[in-house]
């Protein structure tokens, strides 16, 4: 019995320095849950070609995704926002575009989930500031003639968590809805209008099961969870741009209003997408950012960051459209890519 | 001398823990003033917005910043009291069963069942009352008490009464254990008295039986509550994370403060002024006052208690 342990102890340990040996450096990536299906099909293919460098995903939020990576916990933050001046002059970090994402405006109307609804900023800020209470209401009646929109309370859903998704959702809403931006204005986390309906839920998985389980109730929802939210059967909408054109999140008018403002992208790359110009442009869509502290620990570390980090905006690597497109991700355009070049190389 | 040293140590914690929490909610204290619990507007302020800061007593946040934390407060405890009232009655029956009625080949089974209840981690109650329990209500008990009592607006899936009848279930198991461990304690002579005097098994289960183990009673009842208000997983999953806002029936979204602390405190953690953390600080320091308080009275009514039985 004895010899046995003994044997089990020295396999453990065999196997533990095995593991060590393989892999040589840990990165922790955790935040965003929008850009955490990308990242999960990203790391399982770097790893099978970098067997040196152990990389965990987890989805938990962009709020958690820029703290942890501030306090050293995680190498990667994953946000869908950038970081605020205030955090900034704080924690100088380094905010690095990886992906464009978007995001939808799902619903859940017993009857309904198969039309897209039109829906603008103004109405959608009216829905979550307590101003537009029921389905049939006049404001979204005038710009959706012919739909039979059911006389039932509203149920808003927002993210409970500190969330990316709600930064540019809420952004969406101050650009286009003067009140909104003088009132709860934007951020991962704000402060949600008094309405006795609104619900709260975590994560972008939350906020697929709650919408789902809710009837009449309204989403917004990373579009990496399109896929989910179709077999969830809810509906998206098409949503009013800065145009005046009602548009639905595709890749064409993704891209049309990234290339509405790619080259306004400053050297920090601390940049909103949002309600861009172009009468094709898709207005809620966003970088998915990698918030990176420039001082690692170690130059291990920092090295095995720079080698992922340049492999996932590269052509021949993360950029590919098998990974993009199972996400509906767009690439990054090549002066966004260079960008990022620059500042993953402070990276030390 | 082990014993003493380590009795020493843990009263130490606590009241080293009390103190810390106290130094770090200190700067929101000032800043929070009353309206902490008067007001129901919680914002840690527009991070990215170029407004002047807040200032209050010297200590500053966020433009727009306000932390009021009477809607976690008020959730906290309504969604306990919730718990409480389906808990009690049914634990109560439950207990008596166990003790007076099941046949003895039976019974261990039953204790086996509610002991294991009491094991299950709450985050699995939580999973099953996010899939099952918050859809059903949503869906049919909301719905049809809409329709047919007409005096309750329907308002969506994730609810109060679901949180509480959750919270409920999670207390029920240490409710009946509690309960179950009074009356046998108490000598089954009382029962059959009551009996032989010509008492029907009802009057003497409710004029002799629960009268002589009322404080066993209440101290089962008032730990039960504690442990209701301290609940966080299960109920942060279903609660629906209400935010300024006060539920105004048992189906609207509530909040609770131990729910809040968990999915606030990370975007805390982002606010620039750092006043966000320590309002989470001030609200973590309420909840520990108020649990104190529930203990504290269910250890006083303990000590007087005839026929405790095994508490706690």
């Amino acid at each position: 019995m004895k010899k046995l342990s003994a044997l089990t102890f020295a396999c453990a340990i065999a196997l533990a320095s095995a593991g060590t040996a393989l892999a040589s450096v840990r990165l922790l990536e955790t935040g965003s849950t929008l850009l955490y299906p990308l990242m999960n099909l990203w790391v399982v293919a770097y790893q099978r070609d970098h067997h040196d460098v152990q990389i965990t995903t987890q989805g938990t939020g962009s709020g958690t995704g820029i703290s942890q990576a501030i306090a050293g916990v995680a190498q990667i933050g994953a946000s869908d926002a950038y970081m605020s001046d205030g955090q900034m002059r704080v924690t100088p970090m380094l905010n690095i575009p990886l992906a464009i994402s978007a995001q939808q405006i799902n619903y859940n109307l017993p009857g309904l989930n198969g039309v897209h609804l039109r829906l603008s900023g103004p109405v959608l800020a009216g829905i979550y500031g307590g101003r537009i209470g029921y389905w049939d209401d006049p404001h979204i009646k005038a710009m959706n003639h012919g739909v039979r929109l059911p006389h039932q309370p509203i149920v808003p859903i927002h993210r409970a968590d500190g969330s990316g998704d709600t930064f540019i959702f809420t952004q969406y809403l101050s650009k286009s809805t003067p009140w909104w931006n003088h009132g709860p204005a934007y951020g991962t986390t704000i402060s949600w209008p008094n309405v006795s309906t609104a619900v709260g839920a975590m994560g972008n998985p939350g906020m697929v099961q709650t919408c789902k389980a809710t009837p009449y109730s309204l989403a917004y929802i990373g579009v990496s969870f399109l896929t989910q939210t179709n077999e969830a059967h809810l509906g998206y909408a098409a949503l009013q741009n800065s145009a005046g054109q009602f548009v639905l999140p595709t890749t064409t008018t993704i891209g049309a209003d990234a290339r509405a403002l790619e080259n306004r992208t400053p050297g920090d790359e601390r940049l909103s997408l949002i309600f861009a110009p172009g009468k094709e442009s898709y207005p809620i869509i966003n970088y998915e950012y990698a918030i990176i502290k420039p001082h690692q620990p170690d130059a291990a570390t920092a090295k095995a960051l720079r080698a992922f980090l340049n492999w996932a905006i590269d052509a021949r690597g993360g950029q590919q459209m098998r990974f993009l497109d199972a996400v509906h991700f767009l690439p990054l355009p090549a002066n966004v890519v260079r960008l990022s070049r620059q500042q993953i190389n402070k990276v030390h | 001398m082990l014993t003493g040293a380590a009795a020493f140590v843990s009263s130490f914690l606590i009241v080293a823990m009390l103190l810390g929490l106290f130094v770090y909610a200190y700067p929101a204290i000032r800043f929070n003033g009353l309206g902490f619990f008067t007001s129901i507007v919680w914002n840690i302020g527009n991070q990215y917005g170029s407004g002047a800061t807040v200032t209050h007593n010297g200590y500053s946040a966020e433009p727009g910043a306000s932390f009021g934390g009477l809607v976690f407060i008020a959730g906290t405890l309504l969604t306990s009291v919730l718990a409480m009232i389906i808990a009690v009655p049914f634990s109560i029956l439950v207990a008596l069963a166990i003790v007076y009625r099941l046949p003895a080949k039976v019974k261990p089974l039953a204790n086996a069942v509610v002991e294991l209840m009491a094991g299950v981690p709450s985050v699995v109650y939580g999973l099953w009352g996010m899939v099952v329990v918050v859809p059903f209500i949503g869906s049919v008990v909301a719905p049809f008490a809409h329709d047919h009592l007409g005096i309750i607006p329907f308002l969506g899936g994730a609810t109060e009464s679901g949180n509480g009848l959750l919270a409920a279930t999670i207390i029920l198991a240490i409710m009946v254990a509690t309960t179950r461990d009074s009356l046998q304690a108490q000598s089954k002579s009382i029962y059959e008295a009551s009996l032989a005097l010509g008492s029907t098994t009802w009057q003497a289960v409710t004029r002799a039986v629960l009268p002589s183990v009322r404080g066993g009673l209440g101290a089962s009842i008032l730990l039960s509550f504690g442990r209701a208000l301290g609940e966080t997983m299960a109920v942060l999953m279903i609660c629906g994370s209400a935010i300024n806002t006060l539920p105004n029936t048992i189906f609207s979204p509530v909040n609770t403060i131990a729910a809040v602390i968990v999915s606030q405190l990370e975007s805390a953690l982002t606010d620039a002024s750092g006043m966000a953390q320590h309002s989470l600080g001030e609200l973590a320091l309420a909840l520990f006052l108020i649990t104190l308080l529930v203990n504290g009275v269910a250890r006083v009514i303990l000590r007087g208690a005839p026929h405790a039985g095994v508490i706690g």
